[in-house]
Parts: C-alpha cells; structure tokens; sequence
C-alpha cells in the first residue's frame, strides 16, 4: 500500500518503514500532539502490520476487512487525492524520523538512534528555510541530547557487566560525538527552546533569532566536555601559528581531559598530543598531576602502535618504558597515591585532589599491569619485526633487560599496595604480572637469568624487598622459578596455571633435570586439557613437549625422547606447532585474517628452539629404534609391520630410491648414511657420520653426547647384527662378536641374553664354550609364516569386536575382564601412561593445528 | 648366612634403612613396634647386653619422644625415668594419670547408657541397616542423643591413645553401626584398622582395610590430593598384615598392583618397591595362579625400572640386574645384600631365608631360558653354594619343576633343552580361545 509513496527511502529500519508508511497515509493526525501521535502510532504500528499480512492470507481474510483497516483505507484514500506540496512531504518524513527516535529513546535502543539521527540530519537540511530549522527538529535534538546526558551518566554508576551490549555501544558514541557537533549549529534555538519549551513550539518561525553557532553560551550539563573541546580547538589554532600557549599546572588538568576525548577520533595527530603533555609533564608539580599526564602520555604512545601490523616506534617505546619507570618509582616514593583500576574518576578540572582527613589514599583509576603488559607486547612485536640477524635485533633485545626492571618494580608496586585489603586488588593483577616475568625467565639457562636478576635488583631502590621472591633468591634461578611457579599454583587458575606449570617444565627440562620434568609433565594432565587453551599456550605446551624430548636425548634415553618428540616432529610441521615461522600450505586457503594472526603468534627469535637441531635428535632417536626393528623385521616379512616413525621411514625410503649418493651434506643426509652403514653391520661408519654432524656442538657438553651416540650405536649396531645375520649362521662366539663390536664380552653376553629373553632371537646360550647357538629349524615356510599371520589376523578381529560391544555396552559386559588382564600384562616396559598420554595430547594438538594453525606465505621470513 | 651382620654389612643396613620414611606415614603406635625391634638388634641376642650404648639410648630417646603425647602414661614415665636416671618419675606423670583416669571416667559415664542399650537384645535386634532409622528408633525409644553416640567415639580415641586396644575397637565398632556422620566413620574405620594390626588380629583387619579402601575410593575421588595421601597411609598400614598373614598376601599384592595404589607407590613413597618385590619374589611357589603371579612379576619388573632413577636398594638393585640387565653376577652380588637388609628389617625379618631360596629359583630360572649349556660350577657360584651342595639344588629343582635338563657330570655342565615351539602349536595357541569368546559375544549381543 503505501509502499508506493515511500519506495525510494532506503535508510530506514523495517520497523521505521512501516511507521513511516502509516504517517504518510494518515496526515492530519500529524498536526496533533505529539504525545497523542506517539500512542496512535504505536496502534498503528499494529495495524500495519496486520494489514501486511492480513489482506494476502487468504482469499476470505481478504474480504472480511476489519473497521481499523478500512479507516485507514478510506485515509489512504483521501491522501491520494489531497496534493501535497514537497516541502509538506519532507516535513512528513521528518516527523516520522522523530517519533521513531522518541521511540527508541524509551527502549534505549542506541543502534537504531544513531541510525534516525543521521537520516533526520540529511532530511532538516533540505528543510531549513535560510539557515532556520524546524522547530520539531529543535525539541527532537534537545530532547536526544537531555537523554544522551542521562544515559551517560547512568553508565558510570552502573556496574561493568551491566554495559549496553556492542551495537548500542557504538551507537551511543556514535550520537554521543555528533550531537555536540551538530547541536552547535542549533545552539540559541535549542536555548529558546529549553527556557520555555511550549512557547518555543507555539512561537512562530518569524520569532526565533537567527542561529549564530560561533559565539554561544553552553549550557550547564555540557560545559566540562564542551570545553574541552573548545580547548582542542584552541590548540590547534594556536599550533599553527607556531606559538607554543604557555602551559600552566592549572590547567594541566583540562589539556588531559581534552587529550583523552580526542583519543580514537580520527584526525587527532598523536605525536602533536604527545609533545604537548611532555610540555605538561614539566611543569606538573603536585605527585597526582604528575601520575595522571605520565598516565595519559604512556597510554598516548601506546596508540602511536596501535595498528595490528606496525610496531610502536622505538623511541616512543624506549619514551614509554622511561616513563612507566618514572610512574612506578613515583608511585613508591608517594605512598598515598595510589593507581588502581576502577577508582573513581575525578571530575573537577580546575582543583586536584587533595587529601581527606578519612581517606588513605589518593586513588587514580587506572592499571600498571595493563601499561607493564602492553609495554612487553609492544617489544615483542617490534622483535617479531626486525631481522634476527642483524645486530639491530640485538640492540633491541638489551631492551628486554629494562623491561625487567619495570616488571619487577611493578611486582614490587603491586605487593605494596596488596598488603592494605582495603584496597581490594584483585589476585589476578599480581597473577598477571607475576606471569609476565616468568615469560621473561623460563627459556634462559640459569646464568643468564641470574645476571638479568641480579641487574634488576640494582636497579629496585635498597630498602625495598618482594614478599613472594626476597632479593637474596635473584642468586639462585632454579629457586626463583620454583618460587614463582608455587605462587602461581596457589594463587591461580585456568590458563596461568597451565602456564606457570609449562614453564616450570621447560626450565626443568633446559637444565637437564629430565624426571623432575617428564614426573610434572606427567602428573600435570596437560596433555588431556591442553585442547581447550588458548593457541599461545598450546604452542608453549609443544614447546615444553620438545623441550622435555631434548633432555631425554641428553639424558641418552632414546626411546624416551623420540617418543616425546613424535607428536610434533613426525607431523613435519614443526615450525607451525611452535610458532617459529610459517609454513607454505599448498593446499590451504588461507585469509589474510588467519595469515595475520599467525604472524601475530610468532615467537620471537631469541626464544627459538633450533628447529635443525630438534630433526636431527629426532632423526638420530629414530634411526637408533628403527634399524634393529627393520633387521627384525627383514628377516621374517611376515611379522606385523610396526612402524615407530613415518617420517624417518620416508625419508630412508627417498634415500634409497637415489642411484648416486654423494657425500652427505646436510644434517638429514648424515643421518641417512649413518643409518645405511648401520643397517649394514658398519657401526664405525655410522658413527663417524653421526659424529660428523656439526650441529651437535650446539649442545651444551657435545661430546658427552657423542660418546653416548657412539655407545648406543655399538649396541643397536650389534642387535641389528645379530637380527640380519642370524639366519646365517650356527653358533657365533661371545668373544668374536665383542672384538667386532667393540664391546665387553659381558655386555655382549647381556645383549643377547636379553634378546633371547624377549623372545627376539631363537638362540641360546653355551656358558662354557661362549658362544650363541642358534635354534635351527625356526624359519617357517611360506605356508606356516601364512598361517600365523592368519590367526593373528583372526584374534584381533575378535578383539576389535569385542572392543566395539564393549564400547557400546559402557564397559558393562563382564565377560571381557579376562582380557583387559592380559592386555596390562603385555604392555611393555617403560610406558607408564607417559607415552599414551602424550600421544593422545598430540593429537589434540595436531587437530587443534588443523583448524588454527594455518600457515602463510611468509614463513621464510623467521626460518631459523 | 644367619650369622651376625659383619661390620661392614651393619653400615650397608643402616643405610637401606627405611624407619624414618616409614615412620612418616604411620601412626605412632604402629611405629612404636617398629621402635622395639630396633632396640631389639641392638642388643645381642646370647649375652642380652646391650652392644651400642649410645644408639640404645637415642632409641630410647626415641620411644619416649614418640609416646610423650599419647596417654600411656605408666609407660611414658618409666621411660624418663630410665632416660633420665630417676627413681622416682616427676609428679606430673601422676597429675597426667590422673587426668587420663578422669576423662576415662567421664567418657564412660556417658557412654554407659548406650553401651548398655547395645547389649540388650531387644534393642540390637530392632536395628536395621539404614542408620538414619536406627537413630530415630533409639532416641525415639531410649532416649539416646547424639552427643552420646560421639561419645562412643571419644572414648575409643582415648583407649586408644591409652594403648588398650581391643576395647578402642570394640568403642569404634558401635560407634560405627549408630553414627551418621561420614567422616567421622571414615576416622573410626581408620581406628578400627589400627586396633586390628595392633592387636595383631589380621582377620579383621583385612575387613578394615577393605572398607578403608573402599571409602577412600568413593569419598575421596574429588580430592585427588587427599586421596593420595590417604593411600599412601593404607599402603604403609598394610604392611603388617602383608607380611605377617599368609592368608592376607593375595588380597594385598592386588590391592598395591591396583593402577591407584601402584601409582602412588611410584609417585609418593617408591620404597615401597622393596616390600613389594619381596612379597612378589616370595609368593612364588604359593601363588594360586600362576598366571597372576607372571605378570605380577612383569610389572614389578617395570615398576622397578622406571623407578630406578628415584630409589634403589639392593633388592630393586637385584630385580634390576637380573631382569632387564641380566647380569648374573650383579645380581648375585646384590641378593647377598639383600638378605642382610632383610635381616635388619622388621617387616621381613621372617622372610628372609624365604627370599633368598625364591631368589635363587629365579636366578636358575631365568639362567636356564637363556643358555643351552651352563657349568655347574659357575652355577654354584652365583647361586652362592658349593659345588655339592649345588648339584643337589639344581637335582631337586629339576625333579620340582619338570625342567627339560639334564646334569652332564663327566662334564660339569647341565644341559638344557630348548624345544623350540612349533609353529603348529603356535597358531592352536593363537586360535583357542576363539570360538568361545565368540560364543559370548554372540551371546552379549543377543541380550
């Protein structure tokens, strides 16, 4: 219906429409009250929307029109036939956008507000008759701008988690930020108006004084922020002459405010804000002032770096980091100021604060750990950015030490102002900060975070001492990070504990303290959690994992470590589970968005664990547990194939398929011929290769572990010997195979003791002539090796089966407990929940990699 | 080998010596035995004097310093007395008695009533299992409040604290069947365990034990903490009946092989390993099945290897070298420590002779699956007996155990026969279990 006169107007909400749809057909109640027009238009409201549907359902509704409906008709009627003129139809419209702006107004709808506002402003503009608005226009802005004051003010009084939700906040800010703008042009109309509201609207047009929006007198609810705005101005102005208005203490307060205003508008030149409150910061005399500009101005610079890919400029950070320092030590020489979150804000520019005879303190709202927390994003960032190679990064990195200083002053800040309960701090402040240290310490070997201790405590004033972590424990790293992790176990929960536990792990596993580690890592259940946490503790969590890997490897217990590091090297995707770089993805598409966030994640390089070290244990792990089980294996093809690495199995297959092989150059090739000269029974050459590998000099005490390389490589080469060449012989002496091995003849007697005893060898033992006889008769014949594989095939089917009714009855069917017995017997040595648990936690992690981890275009960038 | 330990055997022994870690989980009563044996070996056993004066007088020092805050006061006294010299004990012993003898009073005034009520038959035969109604039929009837029923708990505590040990669990007993108060069941159930091992009434106390057991396994699950704890405790308590009542043996190495108690074993207190494996070891010949006690053997294997880096002794150190080293020679040398630390323990004191015969069983065993040709006279000697004396050993095992071998004496050697198993064999193995197991699942799925 009266879609036909409304058609082009597209800007309005369904709702809004259909109002507008009524206004137009029925137009001689417009001239009426508004308060009247408000509730016939809600009536309306319900009958248009009976009319929508009304008259298409069905053929019979059609017919039986209810009397609202034919009114409405017979008006729309009439207003066909009346000839408006197009002013009056703007008028029209203008009206409608009112009522539906009082309307939202009652449910506090913001969105929508913001939405009429900006139609009612393109509308009045073609109403305006020589600069004069409409005077319905005039009460709506008055009215909105009342109400927007109110609402504000609610919203400070009102606890946070009872915050208007997104939409409405953003349209509050939204109406909030233009209708002081717009209200300026309108000034002595809307003053008219607010002096004697019924005379304004009675009065004719004639009567009201042309608008003059440049001299006007604000209005009393208005005045600090419509001054500070009127301040800003001035400053621009006055910068552009290039005289500098002298900066007093006076007003110290009112430059902040309108500094803090114009924060997050566009067009609002920072680095001209941050010159002037560095103005301000010199002659700020009182403690407050001083805390309150080195407040804003820490904030300011921080917005200098806001944008997701650029870092903060390194003099503003290095500015920053001065700053907080000058904060945190001003803070502790005046005890009775304090800067703590939700305080009450200050509102009175012209006085400061001063204190009551009944208050402690002077509070400031505000968050140390927030600036302390951002200070260390923002070099992370910056490190993230610059080359690792260049000598840049490490000036930047010697930034890190100051860093610390700030951290630990923070601490030191927030364990003062904890000891006074009635300040409340919440646990989590502390927690937070605590934790940032610890991401400070937990990589670095122990000398290292004694002197980056040691340095921080020069700098923290003599007198002052931590309750948590006293200064005589900066000696002692272990014990420091012992003492931090407590404090967080005690104190916290969710994801900063997993954390605090992460890194007590990987500093126990970096200082070779491996059960300590492997018996935390375990008792920690991480693995069956670690799904759930957020993406940078799950990359913690696989770099603890590889972490704990290596130190088995130190430790020479191989098949520990690989099993360890299986998860995340056997996945080939090393450099995305521990965020050190970026991996191509041929495959995968991937938005700039998740391109961008993956950047974002990177560690930065200092903390990098070598990635070439890490496939080089893993490969030489892999190559000392796969050859025996390959010669195993060899000599009977029938055998259940058991593979312990993909990974390794492809590449040696890859390897073997190459017709030259020339000497080898990279790590991977020297571990590929060490493994075909092993496999081969030549264990000095498979030692020669491994030791050749120069990387291993990167470990602390090398060769140690090339002398237990060397060891292990004895022994496995002398299983494999034993597995390949077996079928070959009779008896074979104890004492020739310890000349060729190199071994103790005892050592190879308990070799081949244990493989008997496991069932590896068909042999035995003669004691007085030492020597190992083999069975003889143990090859099966094609049919009989068949044959087995066949009744081995027949058992797992029936225990698949009864797996799968066991699963599906809940475990309740009695009759397989026999089984489950036998299942705990065999299972072999040195498991102990350790290698399932880290198994099953890998492959969380590697589905949780499927969904977040992927990769970009840039890794090269960070490849170490 | 029962001699007297040697000199150097004594510092060995003191040094696998497990008092204190035990100590810690035991209750002072318990370990007032424990104290008593000490003091026992101190003292020589023909001439009754005392060998070490000095490490009498600690141990001494010792049961005073332990029994001070319990109520045996008698004791106590004549403790100090012999600690300090005196005649006489001070007169605050007596002032202590006195208070004990009156708080005992007390108690049992208040507890006369219920106590009464409890032997009458006409009540005990209207109580029913749901204690709730019980409650309410004796305050209901008899007038018996709830103070009076904790009551019986108190007195119990006091008993026992006192030393008089049957009645405390006879107090706890009846406090158990009225009271509703959870926890102070589970205390009471404690208590009760405590009276059993200390009366040394084993029966009954393997029920205790169940029932600890049990609350520990439902109460606690919330609190894995606590339940660790609570495990560790009934782990050490156990110790008592384990190795002092035969027919306890079995319940109880299943109950430490249990996945919770083994991992507490292995996470709070790993010198538990040393009874274990003992236990294990000795159980040999008398286990029902010996399936069970094969993979028992398995898993201490493992255990003991896992837990190698934590805690070692001569007897892990023996489980060691012969099970995953299989170094015959170590392990001859550690079973001869091992038998001096048992000699020098109080729990296995009476299990030594037994180990070491079981000790050797496993030598020879695991000797004879691996060699095809061994020489008697090696054998003897990681065996630990002369030739002859070996020989007959060996003849006797042979016969024992129907081993497939046979002593070449022209030679010196026992040969053995492998016959290796056929493959035919193989796959009936394999396969023989099928068809029943498929009968059942059919059956489980007809359900």
């Amino acid at each position: 219906m009266s879609r036909f006169f409304r058609g082009g107007d597209d800007s309005s909400s369904e709702s809004s429409s259909d109002e507008e749809e009524l206004y137009s057909t029925s137009e001689e109640e417009e001239e009426e009250d508004q308060e009247e027009q408000e509730s016939s238009e809600e009536e309306g409201e319900e009958e248009s929307s009976d009319e929508e549907e009304g008259p298409k359902k069905t053929g019979l509704s059609r017919f039986l029109v209810d009397q609202a409906e034919s009114e409405s008709e017979q008006s729309e009627d009439e207003g066909a036939t009346k000839v408006k003129s197009a002013k009056d139809k703007r008028f029209d419209e203008l009206e409608a956008t009112i009522t539906t702006i009082q309307n939202r107004q009652k449910i506090d709808d913001w969105g929508s507000i913001a939405n009429e506002f900006d139609k009612l402003n393109r509308q009045v503009v073609k109403l305006q008759d020589s600069g004069k608005a409409p005077k319905p226009y005039i009460k709506c802005i008055a009215e909105l701008e009342d109400f927007l004051n109110e609402t504000l003010a609610k919203q400070k009084v009102t606890p946070k988690n009872k915050k208007l939700n997104a939409t409405n906040a953003r349209g509050l800010n939204a109406v909030k930020q233009r209708i002081k703008k717009n209200n300026k042009d309108y000034q002595s109309q809307i003053d008219a108006f607010r002096k004697d509201s019924d005379a304004f609207m009675e009065s004719d047009e004639e009567e009201a004084p042309r608008p003059t929006p440049a001299k006007v007198r604000f209005q009393e609810a208005l005045a600090p922020e419509e001054a500070a705005e009127d301040e800003d101005r001035g400053f621009a102005r006055v910068d552009k002459r290039g005289k500098a208005i002298p900066f007093s203490p006076e007003s110290i307060q009112k430059h902040l405010r309108a500094i803090v205003e114009s924060r997050g508008r566009k067009n609002t030149d920072r680095g001209e804000q941050i010159k002037i409150m560095e103005e301000l910061n010199k002659v700020a005399e009182t403690p407050y002032l001083k805390i309150r500009v080195l407040q804003t101005l820490v904030s300011a610079r921080f917005d200098l770096g806001s944008g997701t890919t650029t870092s903060m400029p390194l003099e503003h950070w290095k500015a920053a980091e001065r700053e907080l320092a000058a904060l945190l030590t001003l803070l502790e020489t005046h005890k009775d100021h304090v800067v703590i979150e939700g305080a009450e804000e200050w509102e009175d520019d012209d006085k400061t604060p001063i204190l009551g005879p009944d208050d402690k303190y002077i509070k400031v709202p505000g968050s140390v750990v927030s600036y302390i927390e951002r200070l260390d994003d923002e070099l992370t960032r910056s490190l993230q950015s610059i080359d690792p190679h260049t000598s840049e990064y490490i000036d930047r990195l010697t930034d890190e030490a100051s860093l610390y200083n700030i951290i630990l002053q923070g601490l030191l800040y927030y364990e003062t102002i904890r000891k006074d309960a009635a300040l409340e701090i919440p646990q989590e402040s502390l927690n937070r900060i605590i934790q940032r240290r610890l991401d400070h310490v937990y990589f670095k070997p122990a000398q290292v975070v004694k002197i980056l201790e040691e340095n921080a405590w020069k700098q923290a004033s003599s007198g002052v001492d931590s309750a948590i972590t006293p200064r005589n424990l900066s000696g002692d790293a272990g014990q420091l990070m012992h003492t931090l992790c407590n404090y967080l176990f005690d104190n916290s929960e969710g994801i900063i504990r997993a954390r605090a536990m992460l890194c007590r792990i990987y500093f126990l596993a970096l200082h070779d303290e491996y059960y300590k580690a492997r018996d935390m890592m375990l008792t920690s259940h991480l693995q069956e959690s670690i799904a759930n946490f957020d993406v940078a503790t799950q990359i913690l969590y696989n770099r603890t994992l590889v972490q704990v890997g290596l130190c088995a490897f130190r430790r020479g217990l191989v098949y520990d470590a690989q099993n360890t590091l299986q998860d995340i090297c056997g996945s080939g995707r090393q450099k995305e589970l521990l965020a050190q770089g970026v991996m191509m993805q041929r495959y995968s598409q991937v938005t700039p968005e998740q391109e961008r966030l993956e950047k974002q994640r990177q560690l930065p390089f200092h903390m990098h664990i070598n990635l070439e070290l890490l496939e080089c244990v893993y490969l030489t792990c892999s190559m000392l547990l796969e050859i025996p089980l390959l010669a195993q294996i060899g000599s009977s093809p029938d055998i259940k194939k058991r593979v312990i690495s993909k990974t390794y199995r492809r590449m040696l297959e890859y390897h073997e398929r190459q017709i030259f092989t020339g000497p080898p150059e990279n790590t991977r090739d020297h571990v590929m011929q060490a493994s075909k000269a092993l496999a081969a029974g030549e264990w000095k050459k498979a030692t020669h290769f491994i030791h050749s590998i120069k990387i291993w000099d990167l470990m602390p005490s090398a060769e140690e572990i090339k002398a237990m390389l060397a060891k292990q490589i004895q022994e496995e080469g002398l299983r494999t010997y034993l597995f390949t060449y077996a079928p070959f012989y009779d008896t074979l002496a104890i004492d020739t195979l310890s000349t060729m091995f190199e071994l103790d003849s005892t050592k190879v007697a308990a070799v081949v003791s244990k493989m008997i005893s496991h069932e590896e060898l068909a042999a035995a033992l003669d004691q007085v002539t030492k020597t190992v006889i083999f069975r003889k008769g143990v090859e099966l014949s094609r049919l009989q090796s068949l044959a087995l594989a066949l009744s081995d095939k027949a058992s797992a089917l029936i225990e698949t089966n009864e797996r799968t009714l066991e699963v599906r009855t809940q475990g309740s069917a009695n009759a397989f407990s026999r089984k489950d017995g036998r299942q705990g017997g065999q299972r072999g040595g040195g498991q102990r929940g350790g290698r399932g648990g880290a198994r099953t936690g890998g492959n969380a992690q590697r589905q949780a990699g499927g969904t977040q981890f992927t990769g970009g275009a840039l890794g090269a960038a960070v490849r170490g | 080998m029962a001699a007297a330990p040697s000199a150097n055997g004594g510092i060995a022994v003191s040094e696998y010596d497990l008092m204190l870690k035990l100590a810690q989980h035991l209750d002072r009563h318990m370990i007032f035995p424990l104290l008593e044996f000490s003091a026992g070996q101190v003292v020589d056993e023909e001439s009754g004097d005392i060998k070490d004066e000095t490490k009498a007088r600690e141990i001494t020092q010792a049961k005073y310093g332990l029994l001070k805050k319990t109520n045996m006061t008698d004791y106590v006294a004549n403790l100090y007395c012999e600690l300090e010299g005196l005649e006489e004990p001070p007169a605050e012993f007596a002032d202590k008695k006195q208070k004990v003898f009156g708080q005992l009073q007390k108690y049992e005034q208040e507890t006369s009533k219920i106590i009464e009520l409890l032997e009458r038959d006409d009540v005990v035969n209207n109580l029913r299992s749901d204690k709730v109604a019980n409650l309410e039929f004796l305050k209901r009837e008899h007038e018996v409040t709830m103070e009076m029923v904790n009551a019986l708990f108190d007195l119990g505590n006091l008993q026992y604290s006192c030393g008089n040990y049957a009645d405390a669990s006879e107090m706890l007993y009846r406090f158990r069947v009225l009271s509703t108060d959870n926890d102070k069941v589970a205390y009471a159930t404690w208590g009760r365990l405590a009276c059993e091992i200390l009366t040394m009434n084993w029966e009954s106390a393997m029920e205790e034990l169940q029932k600890v057991r049990e609350t520990i396994d439902s109460k606690l699950s919330q609190n894995p903490l606590a339940q660790l704890q609570h495990r560790t405790a009934l782990t050490h308590w156990a110790l008592f009946p384990l190795f002092n009542f035969d027919k306890a043996r079995e319940p109880i190495l299943e109950l430490f092989f249990n996945a919770g108690y083994i991992n507490t074993i292995q996470a709070n207190c790993a010198w538990i390993l040393r009874y274990l494996a003992v236990a294990v070891i000795t159980n040999r010949g008398r286990a029902k099945n010996p399936g069970i006690h094969q993979k028992q053997m398995k898993d201490i294997v493992r255990i003991v290897k896992q837990e190698a880096y934590e805690y070692q002794d001569p007897v892990t150190r023996f489980v060691h070298a012969l099970c995953i080293d299989f170094d015959f020679e170590e392990a001859q040398r550690q079973l001869v420590l091992a038998e001096e630390v048992l000699r020098g323990d109080f729990f296995l004191l009476a299990h030594a002779d037994d180990f070491v015969d079981s000790a050797r069983h496993l030598i020879f065993e695991s000797y004879c699956k691996i060699h095809a040709r061994i020489s008697l006279q090696d054998l003897s000697a990681r065996l630990g007996l002369n030739a002859d004396a070996a020989e007959k050993w060996i003849v006797n095992l042979i016969r024992d155990t129907r081993l497939d071998a046979k002593i070449d004496y022209k030679e010196g050697t026992v040969v053995m026969n492998h016959p290796p198993s056929s493959v035919y064999q193989q796959v009936i193995e394999k396969t023989k279990g099928g068809f029943f197991r498929t009968q059942v699942l059919t059956a489980a799925i007809a359900k």
